[in-house]
């Protein structure tokens, strides 16, 4: 189990960074936190001629909020996500995600912008980028774009990402009053991909009513899934159990999951629909409302 | 739980293992921490089809590559069989070795060993493989008994004249009375079908071997591996070679459970001796799962009938095991088991192994124990609430006793099964089995027969005044900590100040395999009497120093004294350096200890569970455990405890997440650490051990082997705690929360 031979550049700036990864192109790698990548290069299931170890970029572990916005930078470590005040303020959908993410371990090392650009279909943090209508930053030596997170994520492990692009930042609308969210999924063992992950936001208005609903899933298909009719149907609407398992129903309808050895589509199917309606009643219950 | 009596000053008072600082700082040093001058690193190249001829291996690209020294095939070692010879059996038979000056090189260029195949029909499952007309796996070996699982005490005997099936490589049958007329008594007859997946030992640590030969063709092997006797036997007839020109130097083992026995130690032998150099094989990861023999998968029938007083009338069953590529399997070991638990008038057990085109089955834990007791005691709890029996007394009234006979007619020696029952029994959490919302408990049974192999033990006195240990046998469990203690019980002295040791073959005394839970069993008496020899020594010195009669000294921390006059007296340490300088007229002190034992000790656990069930997701979670377990005498309770919630952990595991996946062409799907499910932390509950002493008549201070009993009656107890929760059951293990759904759904 050891990697093919390659190339290693550290560069010391994301200019630097850049320029090679214009260089080599696809030939390039950039190396982050590694939790993917590193056993995918042990796996011998990539060859890239060079990785670009982008851990010595200075100034790139940053979380801040502008303009409506949480921005997550480069390197910023789930682990440093999952113990900011900040996020768990302003986005506590963000971070009860990112607790979920693998084994203290692995969020030790890894990135979130990296998670992003890997785009796993079972990983946590495309379903957030969805449900919440995040964009991605994307930047080149040539400039910088800016993607909405459903023009992002293209297929499995396949995203909009040239290999002359890094992830450079995360934005995500920061939660307004009244807000209530949940991240809930299903593992057959505490730490392993999901089978299923559910990230919902619920925003009410001051008549108690949903003003605005955040709903998508993971591990479900190829990209993230957008349960935008199931959205639709709550929005406007007064909170209740009935609402929320109608919601979760037509998730059920929707959802085209693919079986594996770990669970048939059908039982993907299923817990969709469960975690779905478990989710929302826990982001109805968090933003402490019921009593309205 | 603390077993210490007033009489022992060591044995029965828990002590920290002598082998966890060492394994805790990462100071151990493992079969891959050996680097030898002039070290060569072996990569194999295996089958990816589960059968197909070989038509041609190029090795010309491989090797040309960088850092390469050979690429061999089948043809290029001696004997020829170590490598695929035209044939593969399984996906991951080795068909070639690529053997370069680093890992990485040999990589690279296994990568580069070009194999034409002709895929040929491959048979997967073992009851097709039994039906006439389907392929033949292979030609069956002249003789095909396991190692392995004589090394676990699981061969049984049951008669084997039977006809085989197609593809069956072995077939036991055991009978006794007359099977129709039990079930004609009975008040209820249950009849159910049990599945168990293959699943892998899941030691951290994978199978590891260096080799290295001398000038004259002898041979060094420093090895992973549960026993080293056996492995030299075994590499020695493999190579043809006389037994002492192999050195096996048994090295710290990071995980075995039965998965590490003779494997690949021939193969990296005889390319060590063709190229001259030192040889390193170490598997990784995927290989692993690959070459190495999982548990294998079991497919048990069982049909048992009771009278509504609770007695048991007849029990009838057919167990088919699929023994993979190789014969091997411990189907005979489960039939035992399965008719050997319960008192019953009436049997009719047949086994089959069957042989498929998939890894070749191995040891795990208890081998064909699990398998056998998910059947057998979630049919008891059936039969139980089918009779509107207790299940504890049901199992207790059918309970075997010491004598009474065993499938096989020998009768059983002296066992704890029912005294562990009795103790449940009595146990608040059984009286009480508190219990949430969708909340169960589940009892089982399980056992283990118990392995039995001579040993040999010295004890050396040296000039610290500590004690030098040798023994055969591989510490794979801490089993060197109670031998230690033993020797220090003897002494008198601290358990620190002796030290075991098995450095090899070549000055070690013999001892067996660590395996069937008999290493302080079989290797203790050894000890003992080994230890009590020196003493003898160091007592008859001492009195002709002190002059004095050997009957009226006291050896005590370290130092013999006149009894009475503690004036009188000289250390352990002045009488070792007394007989260990020149010219000394004073022989050393080195005890002997020899044993044959011929009475196996069963070892009996009962199990309690409690699990949480997920109504909507069929999730199960273990909320609550307690495990009972006779274990003679507990030489150190800490370490005893230790074993038995590894076991269950690996139980848990077994029932709830592990399971070897095969796909239609016969490759393996799981074959890494994230696909394939070890239990986590998160997984397992705390776990309560209560042991049991019923004294073992042979074993050291009545110890006997506790090892296996630990993995063997969980899936029962999930399976009737699962039924206990929400009132369906689960047959096949693991438990997939789909299956638990569907069941859910069906019941209504």
């Amino acid at each position: 189990m050891k990697p093919p031979r390659f190339a290693y550049a550290a560069p010391e700036s994301l200019e630097e960074a850049l320029e090679l990864l214009k260089e080599h192109g696809s030939e390039a790698k950039v190396l982050a936190g590694g939790q993917s990548l590193m056993p995918m290069l042990n796996l011998r299931l990539l060859k890239p001629a060079i990785l670009v170890d982008i851990n010595r970029l200075p100034g790139r572990d940053r979380i801040d909020e502008a303009e409506g916005m949480l921005r997550v930078g480069l390197l910023v470590r789930h682990r440093q996500a999952e113990r900011s005040p900040l996020v768990r303020q302003s986005l506590p959908l963000l971070a009860e995600a990112v607790r979920q993410i693998g084994h203290p371990q692995i969020r030790n090392r890894g990135t979130l912008c990296g998670s992003v650009a890997h785009a796993d279909p079972a990983a946590e943090l495309p379903a957030v980028l969805a449900a919440l209508g995040g964009q991605v930053v994307l930047r080149s030596a040539g400039g910088r774009r800016v993607l909405p997170a459903d023009q992002f994520f293209l297929g499995f492990l396949t995203t909009a990402l040239e290999p002359e692009e890094v992830v450079e930042e995360l934005r995500l609308p920061v939660a307004p009053p009244r807000t209530g969210a949940a991240f809930l999924e299903f593992s057959r063992r505490a730490g392993d991909f999901a089978l299923v992950g559910v990230a919902a936001q619920l925003a009410f208005d001051a008549a108690g009513r949903i003003a605005a609903a955040g709903l998508a899933l993971t591990g479900v298909g190829g990209t993230p899934f957008k349960a935008a009719s199931a959205e639709a149907l709550l929005r406007g609407q007064a909170p209740s159990a009935r609402l929320f398992a109608e919601a979760a129903e037509r998730v059920r309808e929707e959802v085209d999951p693919e079986a594996d050895i770990h669970a048939s589509a059908e039982y993907r199917r299923h817990l969709a629909q469960v975690l779905t309606r478990r989710a929302l009643e826990a982001a109805w219950r968090r933003a402490g409302l019921e009593a309205a | 739980m603390s077993s210490a009596e007033p009489s022992f000053q060591v044995i029965g008072r828990s002590q920290p293992r002598l082998d966890g600082p060492e394994k805790l700082r990462g100071s151990a040093r493992y079969v891959a921490d050996l680097h030898p001058a002039g070290l060569l690193h072996a990569r194999l190249v295996l089958s990816p089809h589960a059968h197909a001829r070989v038509r041609r291996i190029d090795t010309s690209g491989a090797v040309r590559a960088p850092g390469v020294v050979a690429v061999l095939t089948a043809a290029d070692l001696e004997p020829t069989g170590l490598l695929a010879e035209g044939e593969v059996f399984y996906a991951g038979h080795p068909v070639a070795v690529v053997v370069a000056e680093s890992e990485a090189l040999a990589e690279d260029a296994a990568e580069l060993v070009e194999v034409a195949y002709e895929p040929l029909p491959a048979v997967l499952d073992p009851e097709e493989a039994m039906r006439p007309g389907a392929p033949l796996v292979r030609e069956l070996p002249e003789e095909h008994a396991s190692q392995a699982m004589a090394a676990h005490g699981a061969a049984a005997g049951g008669a084997r004249d039977e006809p085989r099936p197609r593809n069956a490589s072995d077939v036991v049958r055991f009978r006794r009375g007359d099977v129709e007329a039990g079930f004609a008594q009975a008040d209820a007859v249950i009849e159910a079908t049990y599945r168990a997946a293959a699943v892998h030992q899941g030691h951290i640590e994978t199978h590891g071997v260096v080799a290295e030969a001398a000038p004259d063709g002898s041979l060094t092997i420093w090895t992973s591996t549960q026993g080293s006797f056996d492995t030299r036997q075994g590499t020695a007839g493999t190579l043809g070679l006389e037994e002492h020109r192999i050195r096996v130097v048994p090295m710290t083992v990071g995980g075995a459970f039965g998965g590490k026995f003779l494997l690949l130690e021939p193969l990296a032998a005889a390319v060590a001796r063709r190229l001259g150099r030192p040889v390193r094989l170490v598997l990784d990861r995927v290989q692993d799962f690959l070459v190495s023999r999982p548990s294998p998968a079991a497919v048990i029938h069982l049909k048992m009938g009771a009278r509504r007083d609770g007695s048991l009338t007849a029990l009838q069953a057919r167990l088919v095991f699929d023994s993979g590529a190789e014969p091997g399997s411990p189907v005979g070991i489960a039939a035992l088991l399965l008719g050997g638990t319960y008192r019953v008038a009436n049997l009719d057990i047949a086994g089959y192994e069957v042989l498929t085109h998939k890894s070749p089955a191995g040891a795990y834990r208890g081998p064909g124990a699990p398998q056998a007791y998910f059947a057998l005691e979630s049919h008891m709890d059936r039969l139980a609430r089918r009779l509107e029996l207790d299940p504890l007394d049901f199992r207790l009234r059918n309970a075997v006793r010491e004598g009474d006979p065993r499938p096989d007619g020998r009768p059983w020696p002296r066992l704890g099964l029912v005294e562990c029952l009795e103790r449940l029994r009595d146990h608040p959490l059984w009286k009480e089995r508190p219990a949430g919302p969708d909340e169960g408990w589940g009892m089982a049974v399980g056992g283990w027969p118990g392995g039995l192999e001579p040993a040999a033990a010295g004890c050396r006195l040296d000039p610290d005044g500590t004690l030098t240990v040798q023994v055969g046998a591989v510490d794979i469990t801490g089993s060197a900590t109670s031998l230690a203690m033993i020797a220090a019980e003897v002494f008198g002295l601290a358990p620190d100040r002796v030290r075991v040791v098995n450095r090899d073959t070549d000055s070690s005394p013999f001892g067996g395999s660590a395996g069937g839970s008999k290493t302080v069993y079989t290797v203790g008496p050894a000890v003992q009497r080994a230890a009590e020899d020196a003493r003898r020594q160091v007592l008859e010195l001492a009195a002709e120093r002190l002059e004095a009669a050997p009957e009226d000294l006291e050896l005590r921390d370290g130092r013999v004294s006149v009894r009475g006059v503690p004036s009188r007296s000289v250390t352990l340490a002045e009488l070792a350096r007394l007989s260990t300088r020149f010219g000394s007229r004073y022989a050393p002190i080195h005890g002997h200890g020899r044993v044959a034992q011929r009475s196996s000790s069963p070892g009996f656990a009962v199990h309690l569970a409690r699990v949480r069930v997920d109504r909507e997701t069929g999730e199960v979670r273990v909320t609550g455990f307690l495990a009972v377990q006779d274990v003679g005498r507990a030489i150190n309770p800490a370490e005893v405890a230790g074993q038995i919630r590894g076991g269950v952990a690996q139980g848990i595991g077994r029932t709830l997440l592990e399971q070897l996946v095969w796909d239609d062409a016969g490759q393996l799907l799981d074959a890494n650490l994230a696909d394939y499910r070890l239990p986590t932390g998160d997984d397992v509950p705390r776990i309560e051990a209560e042991l049991v002493e019923v004294p073992a008549p042979d074993g050291p201070f009545g110890a006997k082997g506790v090892g296996e009993p630990p993995a063997i009656p969980v899936a029962a107890a999930l399976a009737n705690a699962v039924e206990a929760a929400v009132g369906v059951r689960l047959n096949e293990i693991p438990f997939r929360p789909e299956a638990l759904l569907e069941a859910m759904k069906r019941a209504g």
